[in-house]
């Protein structure tokens, strides 16, 4: 579904992450795993259009998405859930998922979907969406990021901020998602929750594409068990 | 004292509509068009050259909310092209200094053109009687297209999926592109709203005053004021802040004379800049 | 070279000056004296007309204005939209005081100086508090503009509203004479750049500039950059005031247009932008330039607004920078390929290396 080969790209201070690659198979849980600073926002960025690549391809079912922008990215059915959320938070929850749509018009039947996998943001929808908890705001991030009927869901950190238990959360509800057949593209610092979700992995470090594997395969691996999972 | 209550209303309603174009610009691209007001010259000396061409007056109308419309466009094919290419700041500053530099090559050529020609649209009929307030027709007329207007431009944002989108833009940049929601187009449509709402401005306002062919400069400095006092990119702030500042402004000329009036207007303006530099309602950064 | 001069500019602070500074000063001082000698020269050339030496006397006044705006905005970044205002509290205040209150006409000046410089720095210090960024701040002081114009319509039975007046102080001494004002706003003009020059050559100077390009920069060398931009403002406002007194002595008539906003700001503007933002010499080429354009297009009328807002457009586009830094550069990558290099006359090349710290 999604292959990305050799992306080299950074800002300008100097190229973030270098020759990365990384494929996601449809049906699949994906997750890309890294400390702080890794890279792992700019490969998403950078997949999305939102930052050129200097050198490397992005390929969604075949067709290159290198300097296409940004809005026609999202249309061609990649949702992205960035760690920073970008909610419109002027609006009322109804109208962040509405927008999720955006050109077309909310369909009835996934704004249903939406309120069944978040039962809160329904007793929430006219709220707006900057007075809301962090959980919550999560929650419609998620929802507005569904609300387009995405092929590919990728979400950047979607445990940043979040409690133990919310963070918990959030993957149960990724795990119903992916069971539906959503595929989902995860970059995560909470390696052992991002474990439990995914099928395959990868190890980002220092902006390079260290290990690569089942996730079975990645947490029996010592060092991914030193770095990530605090077991020595 | 009603009486400079509705006169202020009527005065700030059109300070409102005023704003309303220069806020959604800045709001949405970070971009300060100071040749606003010049939009709603062209605007007005269009009608007047139409009428004075023989055309009746409704189509003439409808020919200067094209001429306003088709600048719009213009602005955005042209000028603020580099404009687009800055970020933050400086995006701002080019903004500025670029369509200030339009604003003279307008001014100029219009008041060496035309330098006596004004707008002028008169609406037959004696004062219209409100709450006992005598109001002149030509008054009560603007300030009803501007409602009309002001909410239309309410019910487009609120309710309709492109006005959201302009929204989202606004709100976020990047959550909107996130959404598919592409910022220059809406840019683009939205300078050529502003187009219409400043030939709009010019209209409403030449049933109460002339519009003059050198009064661009003027109107710009009002909608800005208004809009920074309201809240840049915030539509329903630019209302609020213009009513605000329209009572202020014919409540303190009846008692101390327009010029001193003016004064405690801007005295008024830039205290409330200072207190929330956020303005009525902005957004707090 | 580059680490000569960065060690000089980087130590020349009030005591870096005094023991390392002939040759700094030297370099300061021959571009001012040499200017000041070239346009010394302009009444042989014009100084039997009366009306071309007005027009060089408003010519210096205005490169004294686009030095003050530039010590505001060029040096820190300030953009203060109330050039013409500032300029008219020394023009108003002065010739007020002067004529009205009686005052000594020097007592007056000064007075009317340090009442500009004042509102500068108030208006400086009030954007700096509330942290304004450029746009507020140019909001803030546009609407001073039009409160200060709006007070001198107001206040008709001092300022004579709409129709100014006529200024007495002065009127039967050098002030009116035909050429000696023309030497006095050359010797404000090159007081200016000397004080200028001295300000970028400080440390904090130095600072500054490298805050627009590194902020941490600027930081590390531990500068108070609060006050420094309060501090330049009060100076270019305070030259603002001064040019502005001066003005309206030599002039002899004052009106609300003579420091009206679309006649000097803007000017102003065009002026600086053409010589450079931020450059010592761009604010006098910028109004050499501009007046001598002015009279050429005098014919124009109306038309000349349109010019000056396509060259406005134009220069913002393709030479933001200014024809001055534009032509430095060209000058010194010729210089480079020629491998001729003076230190100290072209300017430095960007340098990664922290400032010197302060001498102890």
């Amino acid at each position: 579904m999604l292959e990305v080969t050799g992306i080299t790209a950074g800002y300008q201070g100097g190229d973030v992450i270098r020759d990365v690659g990384f494929r996601v198979e449809p049906g699949e849980a994906v997750m890309i795993i890294g400390s702080n600073g890794a890279g792992k926002t700019t490969l998403f960025r950078t997949v999305l259009g939102l930052l050129p690549p200097s050198t490397g391809t992005v390929k969604l079912q075949g067709e290159d998405l290198v300097g296409i922008s940004t809005h026609r990215i999202a249309r061609k059915g990649i949702a992205f859930v960035p760690a920073e959320r970008r909610l419109f938070p002027r609006m009322t929850a109804e109208e962040n998922l509405a927008l999720g749509a955006y050109p077309g018009r909310p369909d009835t039947a996934t704004l249903e979907g939406v309120f069944d996998l978040f039962p809160r943001l329904s007793e929430r929808r006219r709220q707006r969406a900057g007075t809301m908890s962090g959980g919550e705001q999560q929650m419609l991030a998620v929802g507005r990021a569904l609300m387009s009927r995405p092929r590919l869901l990728i979400l950047d950190e979607p445990t940043t901020g979040l409690a133990p238990k919310l963070a918990a959360e959030a993957y149960r509800a990724l795990e119903v998602l992916r069971e539906r057949g959503l595929t989902v593209l995860v970059a995560e610092q909470q390696v052992p929750l991002a474990l439990a979700f995914s099928n395959r992995g990868y190890v980002l470090e220092n902006g390079s594409i260290s290990k690569a594997g089942t996730s079975a395969e990645l947490a029996g691996d010592p060092d991914v068990r030193r770095a990530y999972l605090g077991v020595s | 004292m009603i009486a400079n209550l509705l006169d202020g209303i009527v005065l700030g309603l059109q300070f409102g509509l005023l704003a309303a174009g220069l806020t959604l610009v800045y709001g949405l691209g970070g971009v300060l068009n100071l040749a606003y007001g010049q939009m709603a010259v062209i605007s007005a000396t269009t009608i007047v050259l139409a009428m004075d061409a023989g055309m009746p007056v409704f189509p003439a109308i409808a020919l200067g909310l094209a001429a306003g419309g088709l600048l719009g466009l213009i602005f955005d094919l042209t000028i603020l092209r580099p404009v687009y290419q800055r970020q933050g700041e400086a995006r701002v500053l080019l903004s500025l200094l670029l369509t200030l530099g339009l604003a003279f090559v307008i001014d100029g050529y219009l008041s060496w053109k035309y330098p006596t020609k004004a707008l002028t649209l008169r609406i037959g009929g004696g004062p219209i009687e409100i709450i006992g307030v005598r109001m002149v027709r030509g008054a009560v007329v603007a300030s009803i297209i501007t409602v009309v207007v002001l909410g239309v431009l309410l019910f487009f944002f609120r309710k309709t999926t492109l006005g959201r989108a302009v929204r989202s833009v606004i709100e976020d940049e990047e959550g909107a592109r996130l959404v598919g929601v592409d910022p220059r187009r809406i840019m683009r449509l939205i300078l050529v709203m502003t187009g219409v709402l400043a030939a709009l401005v010019a209209v409403t306002r030449s049933l109460v005053v002339p519009v003059s062919t050198t009064a661009g400069f003027e109107l710009t400095v009002s909608a800005m004021i208004v809009t920074v006092v309201g809240g840049l990119g915030s539509v329903a702030g630019a209302v609020l802040a213009g009513i605000v500042l329209g009572i202020i402004s014919t409540v303190a000329a009846s008692t101390v004379g327009t010029v001193l009036s003016l004064v405690i207007l801007l005295v008024a303006a830039a205290v409330t800049i200072l207190i929330r530099p956020s303005g009525l309602l902005g957004v707090r950064e | 070279m580059t680490e000569r001069f960065t060690e000089a500019t980087g130590t020349s602070g009030i005591g870096g000056i005094e023991h390392r500074g002939s040759r700094s000063m030297a370099a300061l001082l021959v571009p001012v004296v040499g200017t000041g000698a070239v346009l010394a020269l302009v009444p042989l050339w014009l100084g039997d007309s009366g009306v071309m030496m007005g027009l060089a006397v408003g010519g210096l006044t205005f490169a004294a204005y686009a030095i003050g705006f530039n010590l505001i905005f060029g040096s820190t970044g300030q953009l203060f939209l109330c050039v013409g205002a500032l300029a008219g509290i020394g023009g108003y205040g002065a010739a007020i005081l002067a004529d009205k209150a009686g005052w000594p006409l020097l007592i007056g000046v000064i007075a009317a100086t340090l009442a500009a410089g004042g509102v500068g720095g108030l208006l400086s210090w009030v954007a700096v508090r509330r942290s304004l960024g450029v746009i507020f701040t140019g909001i803030i002081t546009l609407i001073f503009s039009l409160v200060f114009t709006n007070l001198i319509l107001g206040l008709g039975s001092i300022t004579g509203g709409d129709g100014g007046f006529h200024v007495q102080a002065g009127a039967d001494t050098f002030l009116r004479q035909r050429i000696p004002p023309y030497y006095l706003m050359l010797g404000v003009v090159l007081a200016y750049l000397v004080v200028h020059g001295l300000l970028r050559r400080s440390r904090v100077g130095w600072a500054f500039r490298a805050l627009r390009d590194d902020e941490l920069a600027a930081e590390m060398t531990g500068v108070n950059v609060s006050r420094y931009r309060v501090v330049a403002a009060s100076l270019g406002a305070a030259m603002l005031g001064l040019s502005g007194a001066v003005n309206a002595f030599t002039e002899g008539t004052i009106s609300p247009t003579t420091y009206g906003f679309s006649q000097v700001d803007v000017t102003v503007l065009v002026m600086l932008a053409f010589g450079g933002i931020g450059t010592l010499f761009g604010p006098v080429l910028g109004a050499v330039v501009f007046s001598v354009i002015d009279e050429l297009l005098v014919d124009l009328g109306q038309l000349r607004v349109v010019v000056y807002g396509a060259l406005v457009i134009v220069l913002f586009l393709w030479i933001p920078r200014g024809v001055i830094p534009t032509l430095a550069d060209l000058l010194k990558a010729r210089a480079r390929s020629t491998t001729i290099s003076r230190p100290g006359t072209t300017p430095a090349p960007p340098s990664s290396t922290a400032p010197g710290r302060p001498s102890p």
